[in-house]
């Protein structure tokens, strides 16, 4: 469940809204590796997302 | 008060209310004559209207809020910090209208991409300041100047209807054939516009971008230099006549005839009289918007040929500038714009015009064997 609650966390920032509850609980890890790590890979899956959309739209 | 507010509200929608048909208010951008740019033209309304949507609801909720919670009625502020489910709607709200707009805007964007599979590929160069037009398939090439007259722009004369919108020489393209445009520049980025077709492309140096048409309508269409390149940018105006696909045909070999015949010219003996005046219509064309109808240049960028070393004495020189150009100057090489007989008439103007009495003559037949060489 923490890492549901990691991404939970990233997904929050991408969209720059994060409940106040939330962000209690997030400040309460003893380190902030996780969020980074987690960070990068899902800015990477959201690109690699971009690059098959368009791909998939000029292949037209 | 209030009846005269109404009144003149009233006014003043009866007057401009009938100008808000579209299409047709001179202030609005063009429909054009092309699919890709009619869908651009509905692009912008689609967008407009959205926007007018947005503004509309958020200035009703605000005026509203503003009067219905004011102070003198009691209102109290409400104290609370955040609120993440309004925070939430406002971020994914203006998401989907994003989206809703990228949709048909992705779409008329990869239309305007696909160059592929065009009947006719032009090559469109542009230079400090007019444009120059390669038929690729057709080993045809000219130079496209403006024509209005110095007269006009100096304000001794009228202005015609078509102001610092015409050119000697038009690009001919047919219609109903798909047209791909190749764009680059010679000097600076320039950047090649004709709203009816919604073209707007940057030509700059050492690239090659590509544009398309695909014109449906006879006629005559223009635009303009719409990249800011130097002294005269408002004045290498773009006009593009679009004929049945016959008469290109025979523009085409017309076009090619009369290039011959000024070629075939260079062997013949030219007198004096005749090369300039030929030189003065050439300078006046291709030279005075640097070195000025009266020789003396714009000093410093622009050197004066009245009475110039170059002009007046060296002639080895003059013809080597002329034809080359200066690398790393706005001087550019005429060898590759002008004919023989265009080059040997301007630099024998240059060397006679103006007090400039050196009585020399270049003899195309000469220049036509410097080009040879080359
Ligand atoms: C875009 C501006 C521009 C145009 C158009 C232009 N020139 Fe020049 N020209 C220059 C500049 C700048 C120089 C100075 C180069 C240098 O730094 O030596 C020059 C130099 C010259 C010189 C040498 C003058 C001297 O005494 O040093 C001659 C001759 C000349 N140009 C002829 C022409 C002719 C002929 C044409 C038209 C066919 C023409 N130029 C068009 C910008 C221009
Ligand atoms: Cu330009």
């Amino acid at each position: 469940m923490r890492l549901w609650q990691v991404i939970k966390a990233v997904l929050a920032a991408f969209i720059g809204v994060q409940s106040e509850k939330n962000r209690q609980l997030d400040f309460q890890a003893q380190t902030p590796l996780p969020y980074i790590i987690t960070g990068i890979i899902l800015v990477v899956l959201f690109v690699l997302c971009l690059v098959l959309i368009v791909n998939y739209l000029v292949a037209f | 008060m209030l009846a005269k507010i109404v009144a003149s509200v009233f006014l003043f929608v009866i007057t401009f209310l009938p100008r808000l048909s579209l299409a047709d208010w001179a202030v609005n951008m063009t429909e054009g004559v092309t699919d890709v740019s009619r869908s651009v033209y509905s692009l912008h309304m689609q967008i407009f209207w959205i926007c007018v949507a947005i503004a509309v609801v958020v200035f009703s909720v605000m005026l509203w809020s503003i009067i219905h919670h004011r102070k003198s009625a009691g209102a109290k502020a409400a104290q609370f910090h955040e609120n993440t489910t309004i925070e939430l709607l406002w971020t994914i709200i203006p998401i989907f209208i994003l989206i809703a707009m990228a949709v048909p805007a992705t779409a008329t964007l990869i239309d305007m991409y696909d160059t592929k599979e065009s009947d006719i590929d032009i090559q469109v160069t542009g230079y400090q300041w007019k444009w120059q037009y390669q038929y690729l398939s057709e080993d045809l090439a000219f130079f496209s100047n403006l024509a209005t007259p110095k007269e006009q722009i100096s304000n001794l004369a009228v202005k015609n209807a078509n102001y610092l919108l015409e050119v000697d020489e038009p690009l001919v393209i047919p219609i109903g054939k798909k047209v791909r445009f190749l764009l680059t520049s010679n000097d600076v980025i320039h950047s090649w516009w004709v709203p009816a077709f919604a073209v707007k492309k940057d030509a700059i140096p050492g690239f090659i971008n590509e544009a398309w048409t695909q014109v449906e309508e006879v006629g005559i269409y223009r635009g303009q230099c719409a990249e800011l390149c130097g002294k005269d940018h408002g004045f290498m105006p773009i006009v593009v006549k679009a004929v049945p696909y016959e008469d290109y045909l025979v523009w085409v070999s017309d076009k090619k005839t009369i290039i011959a015949e000024q070629e075939a010219a260079a062997a013949r003996v030219w007198t004096m009289a005749e090369l300039m005046e030929q030189g003065e219509k050439v300078y006046q064309t291709n030279c005075a918007a640097c070195h000025q109808p009266n020789g003396e240049g714009i000093s410093p960028a622009f050197p004066a040929l009245k009475g110039s070393v170059i002009a007046t004495q060296d002639q080895q020189a003059h013809i080597d500038i002329v034809l080359n150009g200066k690398a790393g100057t706005a001087m550019q090489a005429y060898a590759a714009q002008l004919n023989a007989v265009d080059l040997a008439a301007v630099i024998t103007y240059e060397r006679n015009a103006w007090g400039n009495n050196t009585g020399d003559l270049i003899a195309p037949q000469y220049i036509q064997s410097l080009l040879k060489d080359k």
